[in-house]
């Protein structure tokens, strides 16, 4: 029990480190490497860097009112 | 009431930071333009990172465990012996 959640919370802090790393190098220090640097090959282009999270916000949202209207829309009918 | 304008005041001082930044041009134009983005992400990914050190870290309190299975059949017991259906075991 105790070891799951150590996994559990283990892989949640390494994806949030992960994530933080590789989009402060592709917005913050990848714009200052020059163009025909190696290290380009391993990141999106630069519109990615602002679309991806954008994306992902409008998504978290959109999934979040599903929820709740589905939430309302049952307690409704169980009302009636 | 309160806590509202103190949260409003910071993302007004904020604000003006930014807006200050984009006029004076110590930092490139681009990178700017991409800062507020950056700073939810990073919000976001901080708030995963507290929950996930949390989980690490939380305690399971192993002999107050038992104590408390002992203390659910010890009220078991005196129920049934006074007539209380304890339901399914």
């Amino acid at each position: 029990m105790e070891l799951a959640d150590r996994a559990v919370g283990f892989i949640l802090s390494s994806i949030s480190v992960t994530i933080f790393t590789y989009y402060t190098f592709w917005v913050i220090i990848l714009p200052f490497v020059d163009k025909d640097h190696f290290v380009h090959n391993y990141f999106l282009p630069q519109e990615y860097a602002i679309l991806l999270p954008v994306y992902a916000g409008v998504t978290l949202i959109c999934f979040l009112s599903v929820f709740i209207g589905y939430v309302m829309l049952k307690s409704k009918k169980k009302k009636a | 009431m309160k806590h509202i304008a103190k949260i409003m005041a910071f993302l007004m001082a904020v604000t003006a930071v930014w807006i200050s930044l984009l006029q004076t041009k110590m930092i490139p134009q681009s990178h700017t333009w991409l800062l507020p983005l950056y700073f939810i992400v990073s919000l976001g990914c901080y708030g995963l990172l507290m929950v996930g050190v949390g989980l690490m870290q939380f305690p399971t309190c192993p002999q107050e465990a038992v104590l408390l299975q002992q203390d659910v059949i010890e009220a078991k017991q005196f129920l049934k012996h006074n007539g209380v259906d304890v339901g399914t075991d």
